[in-house]
């Protein structure tokens, strides 16, 4: 049969045409990068960089449904539903939430681009300066944090620093919660060790204060307040950064870049907008916010009623919306709505940046470092710090008599960890971490009505099991039989 | 609204009266005899059928072909017999006639075009239907494919989108690829890669379908979805004949008649609200007044503002009568030495959806000259140009607005629910507004043009060498001002795509034929082949426009992180050749080999080799069969072949670096990012296939009958198959999977009546194919969900993309009957029950079941034919069986945000302990939609039965007056285009074909799935058709 083609081929050039046969078949293309011409130069490993962040942008104005929602600081609308958003909200998640698989997903596309740097960052030979080690500290803390966010919604996952093929990822296991840990804090000490002051880099880039931060807060999580207390001193302490007076300064697009943010995830109105600022508007819009809003989550009112007179953080966390009546005889409508990333924007391309790590954070986690290793006149004063800025004086500062007992601090700890980060991505994971969601989120009370003087109030189960998310079914489903198994609990 | 239809018919028919002929007046008539014979063999022919023109006076010849009959010398003779053209013989006085008779083209010796070369259609030795364009070009329609519609078996034809000029999708045998698209190839004289849209149904001679994989074959690399051969009409040498053909009519959308509006509206809504505050608070007191009460929340209130509105039913304020027209006009002839063909076309189509339209300008220009004894050139070129409005929005988003909404104001504002009631109802932009505020057009310039020089080398032996090129040009303007959206922002957008595709195609035929019957013919040819593309996007930041006068983005700023422009192109590069070799006309062979090297692929799989064989009996040409009279032709064939998909894009190969945006320090950074795998082993994805076919004629062909059963086997299928997204992705373009399709197809074609006078055909079409997932690559199913519940599986054994969710069995009536079924967790009385498939005890995920498949079981085609004496009549029908829609549509008109409701959808539903529905429409809302959306409660029977063209013409006689106007003759029709659709009971929506996620197109394609696709049209139209 070859002859027949061989022939075939010869009378072609006969026919005279074969002149363009290579340049037919080998074509380049004129438009697209590709990996083989690809991280030639110090300017493309930094564009490489730079696409790192650009997953996590991606994915933070979403991060509330996986770690608001299930807490009870939010219930998802019906008006715009999220596919498996309502699951999760109401605590009954199951393998095929499309929410929990987007999550997982997302957090390896966003590792791959880390790694792809990190295992290129060879390969030019133009760097300047400290340009190269900023790089691989950057790729490793953008690692680390997706590989903490990964461990703390699924617990054990999969461990991978380098590229593998389909085979291996196929057969690939999931490493134990410890591993992932180890990586996460070599990563993050290593780049604390290279990475520049945040004076040395642009704003909604890693530096040497937020790996130092999230270091400090991974610690937390581990309960290994010894380091913890040793990275969040430092944070709290050697990096200039303090709280802002006035809480509204960070949710103004104007003023978001403040002493206060340690790591943000930044958003340009129209051209690199989020969609956070619009997803918690009523569905009508908000005069002088956006002209329409898509209300996919609801503030409850298990949160909205913790705020006490004076808190001046409620102002911009929850506007107790009342929409006035159209016509003469309609009764106006009490309406909460999540207005903490509320500002002036154009629908669903604010331009409001979504910390990811700020100041107060880290006083609280500072505080509750100092408890445990016995300071508590420290942890006082750490945790009084967010209170007096959120009432302007010391007037609602706690005593020492207040937190004497170990329970009586993880009280006041918590909620103030709930009052300052509501909405922030913080509540499920608190919760979950200090084992308080078996008991707090029995139930949620959701939307207040007046008239009756009570709210709504839903009850849920929640189970230790709960205390992570299910791996995505439709990722098991990829690898070879027996190689990934699912969590406790939602086995079927 | 059916009574009017036969109305109209009847007036049609009365109309038709009017035209009738007188009858000539009977001079003294005498006995005349004579002889008819075959014009080939010069046998005489038994049987066949004289009458005197005008009369009932007739005869038929004696088995020696002999007649006799009475008629005056200046009479004209009327000749009809089977299979042989019609002929009027004046008898001019003669008291003797031989009279002869030719075949007509209908029968055997019609040639069929069948890729590089035309083929006596009684020697093809595969699987090759053809239509030719008698009236096609009277169908009123913007796109040439309606008129095929129903009439080619195995073709399945189907208008997803009714928006005008909106291509529809055309399926051959069922659909097998995931990734690389099933459009079948469409050849236009001979030039591949073009579209139906570049041509006109005018221009069009014949249309053939390859629809085996050995006839395909010889297109080899890109015809595994069926090839689609376009034969462009000619000149002829002789007088110029003009053409002219036109119509002008208008059409009318089919809509639904249920809405529902005022008190019965408020009513709907007062059980709604009170239903939702039952759900969300089980303890709620719904004897509270639904207005003005503070103990009843406001978000279950229900305004009276609701009851007091304008009445507007929405879909009828979007829609219109709309008019449409086409006209085009030829010019052929030629001489000797050089023939032409010249034609322009106009056509204006306006859609029924208000503020859409289609229009059209098209030339076409064939010249073949004969340069010498052994050369001819020739050229072709088709330049047209077309532009569109669309309709940006699916048609639920206009049909779904409440009553109670006003149109536009005196003021020229356009209210909103919201405006009427600021809470609960939907704060969408009005359908006027969006209809009259969105400025959506898209535009093509096209030509296709090939040059070609053919060479007689030999006896027997030519070359033909051409160039070709296919060009388009597309533009797309999309501008929208603020009123026009919800968010009050506007925006706009400006497209520009372009495409050159030029062929160099060099083929050598030989013909010969040997002494004891042998004939042979073979081909072996080179082409090259090569496509630049060229697109520029360039979009608006949102609400940057400085005014809302001017739509050009110069009025703008240009979206920097969006806009960008990109060039692309991929080359083909092809060998073939094919070998026909026929003994005494009874035994047929053929076969062929194409190998085809592309681009598209990784540097270790360019080439593919797309080889086939068929042969054929002619078991009629068999002594044995002489004797057997009723038999009048009979042909068995076989065929295998394996054909090719190369639809993918461009380097898909390639590792691609794409755009990553972020924002440090607020100034806008394209970052780069890795966007696929690399994969150098990719390469073509194949199908193999087999046919086997019986052609049998009967009663002297009265009675023609095509059967063919076919396998065919789609493997390494270009599949973008799920991977563990530890990769870096959830996904990987591979050659890997099988999918089969397997079917029956039978075509017959009766000649029920055949009369001077009267004479009725028939030809009826049925295809069954089966679609089934026979490999997925390592894993048993895929799945698809989409954000609302529903889910689309790949599941080996199971046709592509079926549904896949939760069977409703009922509706929990109240408390009891939620406690005697398992239920999901948060489930209340009014929802559905769902089965238990697994019977567990407990309603999981692991209980959906597959629930049904958007492809047809069936398709049947039928057309009647029918003369009388001048009137023809043309009726061409299609019905559609066991295909399923995801009518998600249906959700829109239940009363979710109080929009507008259906006296269907909303009657049946659960609303109440105490006003349970039926039984099995569950209780729909916005906070249980997943409910209904997951399950079966959406999917919808969709077969139906449509007549698609009603074609009744009459042809004036020729009695002098036309001529001495110069008129060779002259045929004026009225023609009606979808005139009834009959589905089935239970289905909702306006087209049973009616989809708006398209068909499969990628590994999440979404088919059957409607969520709002725009009515059929009903078109009426009045044309004529002269030559001079």
């Amino acid at each position: 049969m070859k002859r027949i083609f061989f022939s075939l081929q010869a009378l072609a050039i006969l026919l005279g045409a074969a002149g363009c046969h290579d340049a037919l078949l080998n074509m380049e293309p004129e438009s697209i990068l590709t990996t083989t011409n690809y991280f030639r130069s110090s300017s493309e490993v930094n564009k490489a960089v730079i696409g790192i962040y650009s997953n996590l942008q991606a994915r933070r104005m979403s991060d509330y449904v996986l770690m608001e929602a299930p807490s009870d600081n939010l219930y998802m609308s019906t008006n715009s539903p999220i596919a498996g958003a309502g699951d999760i909200d109401g605590l009954t998640v199951t393998p095929d939430n499309n929410v929990v698989a987007g999550f997982w997903e997302s957090n390896y596309a966003g590792i791959y681009r880390a790694n792809q740097v990190l295992l290129n960052i060879d390969k030019p030979t133009d760097y300047t300066g400290n340009a190269k080690n900023q790089f691989i500290g950057e790729a490793k803390f953008m690692r680390a944090l997706f590989y903490f966010d990964m461990v703390r919604a699924f617990g054990a996952v999969p461990l991978v620093t380098t590229q593998i093929s389909i085979e291996e990822a196929r057969n690939q296991r999931r490493a134990s919660v410890d591993d992932v840990y180890n990586l996460i804090i070599s990563d993050l000490k290593d780049a604390v060790d290279k990475l520049p002051l945040a004076a040395a880099m642009e704003k909604g880039r890693a530096s040497k204060g937020a790996a130092t931060a999230l270091l400090g807060k991974v610690y937390i999580y581990r309960k290994d307040y010894a380091n913890a207390k040793d990275l969040l001193n430092k944070a709290a302490n050697d990096f200039g950064y303090n709280l802002v007076p006035n809480f509204a300064t960070m949710w103004n697009p104007a003023t978001e870049d403040n002493s206060e943010i340690i790591f943000t995830m930044k958003y340009v109105e129209s051209v690199n907008g989020q969609t956070l600022s619009t997803a918690f508007i009523p569905n009508g819009g908000v005069y002088n916010i956006v002209e329409r809003g898509v209300e996919t989550a609801l503030p409850s009112w298990s949160l909205n009623k913790l705020y006490v007179a004076g808190d001046k953080r409620k102002a911009n966390t929850i506007t107790d919306l009342v929409v006035s009546p159209t016509a003469p005889n309609d009764p106006p409508v009490f309406y909460p709505y999540v207005s903490k990333f509320a500002n002036k924007h154009l629908y669903n391309t604010s331009g409001l940046d979504i910390p990811v790590i700020r100041y107060a954070d880290v006083l609280l986690l500072q505080a509750e470092a100092l408890y445990n290793t016995n300071d508590k006149a420290g942890a006082l004063t750490a945790l009084n710090k967010v209170r007096e800025r959120a009432f302007g004086d010391a007037s609602h500062n706690y005593t020492a008599a207040d937190i004497a007992a170990p329970a009586d601090f993880l009280d006041k700890l918590l909620l103030e960890r709930q009052l300052e980060l509501a909405f922030e991505g913080e509540r499920w994971f608190d919760l979950v971490r200090t084992g308080k969601f078996l008991t707090v989120m029995t139930k949620e009370e959701r939307l207040y009505v007046p008239a009756n003087n009570a709210a709504q109030t839903v009850t849920l189960t929640p189970q230790s099991y709960m205390a992570v998310f299910p791996v995505p079914q439709r990722q098991i489903d990829q690898y070879n039989p027996g190689v990934m198994d699912q969590n406790e609990g939602y086995k079927k | 609204m059916k009574g009017r239809q036969l109305y109209l018919f009847g007036l049609f028919v009365a109309l038709a009266g009017l035209f009738s002929t007188r009858p000539a007046l009977a001079q003294d008539a005498r006995e005349i005899k004579g002889i008819v014979v075959d014009s080939i063999g010069n046998t005489p022919l038994p049987g066949v059928t004289i009458f005197v023109k005008g009369t009932s006076n007739g005869a038929a010849t004696t088995p020696a072909g002999e007649f006799t009959i009475r008629a005056a010398d200046n009479a004209v003779l009327v000749v009809s017999y089977i299979g042989y053209d019609k002929i009027e013989v004046p008898v001019s006085g003669r008291s003797s006639i031989r009279i002869v008779l030719a075949q007509s083209k209908t029968m055997l010796n019609e040639t069929v075009v069948i890729g590089y070369g035309t083929m006596k259609k009684s020697s093809v030795t595969a699987s090759v239907t053809k239509v030719e364009n008698t009236i096609l070009d009277q169908v009123p329609a913007g796109r040439p494919e309606a008129a095929l519609v129903g009439r080619l078996a195995g073709v399945n034809i189907s208008q997803n989108r009714s928006q005008p000029g909106q291509a529809p999708t055309i399926r051959i045998r069922g659909a097998s690829s995931i990734d690389a698209g099933n459009e079948p190839l469409v050849v236009i004289d001979g030039v591949p890669g073009g579209n139906l849209g570049m041509i006109n149904m005018n221009d069009v001679q014949s249309i053939e379908v390859l629809k085996d994989a050995s006839s395909a074959a010889i297109y080899g690399s890109r015809a595994a979805g069926g090839v689609i051969i376009v034969t462009m009409k000619k000149g002829s040498a002789g007088k110029t004949r003009f053409n002219f053909n036109g119509f002008a009519g208008i059409s009318k959308a089919r809509v639904h008649d249920d809405w529902i509006t005022g008190q019965e509206y408020y009513d709907y809504a007062v059980k709604f609200q009170n239903r939702e505050w039952l759900w969300a608070n089980p303890g709620a007191d719904v004897s509270i007044p639904v207005w003005g009460d503070a103990r009843r929340p406001a978000t279950y209130q229900v305004n009276p503002v609701i009851n007091n509105g304008a009445n507007v039913i929405w879909q009828d304020e979007v829609m219109q009568t709309a008019p449409i027209q086409s006209y085009n006009i030829s010019a052929s002839g030629g001489t000797e030495k050089m023939t032409y063909y010249v034609s322009g076309t106009y056509k204006d189509e306006v859609g029924t959806v208000q503020n859409t339209w289609f229009k059209s300008y098209g030339v076409r220009a064939n010249v073949d000259v004969k340069a010498s004894k052994n050369v001819t050139i020739g050229f072709m070129l088709n330049p047209s140009y077309s532009k569109r409005r669309l309709s940006e929005r699916v048609v639920s988003d206009y049909a779904k607005i409440p009553s109670f909404v006003e149109g536009k104001r005196a003021n020229g504002t356009y209210p909103r629910p919201r405006d009427y009631w600021s809470a609960v109802v939907s704060g969408q932009t009005s359908p006027a507004a969006i209809l009259n505020g969105t400025f959506s057009y898209g535009a093509t310039f096209s030509n296709l043009g090939e040059g070609y020089l053919k060479i007689d080398l030999a006896k027997g032996l030519s070359l033909r060498s051409s160039v070709g090129s296919a060009i388009s040009y597309n533009n797309s303007d999309f501008f929208q001002t603020s009123y026009a959206l919800s968010t009050f922002q506007n925006s706009g957008s400006d497209i520009v795509t372009s495409s050159i595709n030029m062929l160099n195609e060099n083929v050598l035929s030989y013909n010969t034929s040997f002494r004891g019957g042998h004939e042979l013919s073979a081909i072996a040819g080179a082409s090259y082949q090569k496509n630049r593309s060229k697109g520029s996007y360039m979009y608006a930041v949102p609400n940057s426009y400085v005014n809302e006068t001017i739509h050009t983005l110069n009025n703008a700023v240009i979206d920097q992180t969006k806009s960008y422009t990109a060039n692309s192109a991929w080359g083909l590069v092809s060998y073939f050749s094919r070998v026909h070799y026929g003994f005494k006309e009874k035994y047929l062979f053929s076969a062929s080999i194409r190998t085809d090297g592309s681009s598209r692929f990784g540097p270790n799989n360019k080439w593919g080799y797309f080889p086939s064989a068929s042969v054929a009996w002619r078991v009629k040409q068999e002594e044995f069969m002489k004797g057997i009279t009723a038999i009048s032709d009979l042909k068995v064939r076989g065929s295998w072949g394996v054909t090719g998909n190369f639809n993918i894009g461009d380097f898909q190969y390639l590792g691609q670096i794409k755009d990553a945006v972020y924002s440090p320090n607020n100034g806008v950074i394209k970052g780069q990012a890795q966007s696929n795998f690399e994969n150098n082993n990719l390469g073509w994805e194949k199908t193999k296939g087999w046919d086997v076919g019986i052609e049998l004629g009967l009663l002297k062909n009265r009675i023609q009958i095509v059967a063919d059963y076919y396998s065919k086997r789609t493997y390494d299928l270009l599949y973008n198959v799920s991977v563990p997204s530890t990769t870096g992705f959830t996904s990987g373009l591979t050659n890997i999977g099988d999918v089969s399709n397997k079917g029956f197809e039978v075509e017959l074609t009766t000649r029920n009546i055949v009369g001077p006078k009267f004479s009725w055909q028939t030809s009826f079409n049925v295809a069954m194919n089966k679609n089934r997932v026979e490999d997925l690559g390592g894993v048993t199913e895929r799945i698809t969900p989409d954000a609302q519940g529903m889910s689309w599986i790949l599941k080996v054994g199971e046709p592509m993309f079926s549904y896949y969710g939760y069977r409703a069995i009922g509706v929990y009536k109240d408390a009891e009957s939620l406690s005697k079924y398992p239920s999901l967790a948060g489930t209340k009385p009014g929802m559905p029950i769902y089965q238990d498939t697994n019977g567990d005890g407990s309603i999981t995920p692991a209980d959906k079941e597959i629930l049904g498949n958007f492809q047809p079981k069936a398709i049947l085609g039928m057309v009647n034919n029918f003369t009388y004496e001048n009137f023809d009549l043309s009726i061409a029908m299609q019905a559609s069986l066991g295909a399923k829609m995801y009518n998600y549509e249906n959700q829109f008109y239940q009363g979710a945000l109080l929009g507008a409701m259906r006296r269907s959808l909303v009657q049946d539903q659960w609303w109440s302990v105490s006003d349970p529905g039926n039984g099995r429409m569950p209780g729909s809302a916005l906070s249980t939609l997943t409910r209904q959306a997951g399950s079966d409660i959406y999917i919808e029977d969709a077969s139906f039965l449509a007549v698609r063209n009603i074609n009744l013409g009459y042809t004036l006689p020729d009695n002098g007056i036309l001529k001495r106007a110069g008129i060779n003759s002259f045929r004026a029709y009225l023609s009606a285009s979808n005139p009834f659709i009959f589905t089935k009971k239970g289905f909702h929506g306006y087209n049973p074909e009616g989809t708006t996620l398209g068909e499969i197109s990628g590994i999440g394609s979404k088919p059957g799935y409607n969520s709002g696709s725009e009515p059929v049209n009903r078109v009426y139209a009045i044309g004529f058709n002269f030559n001079f």
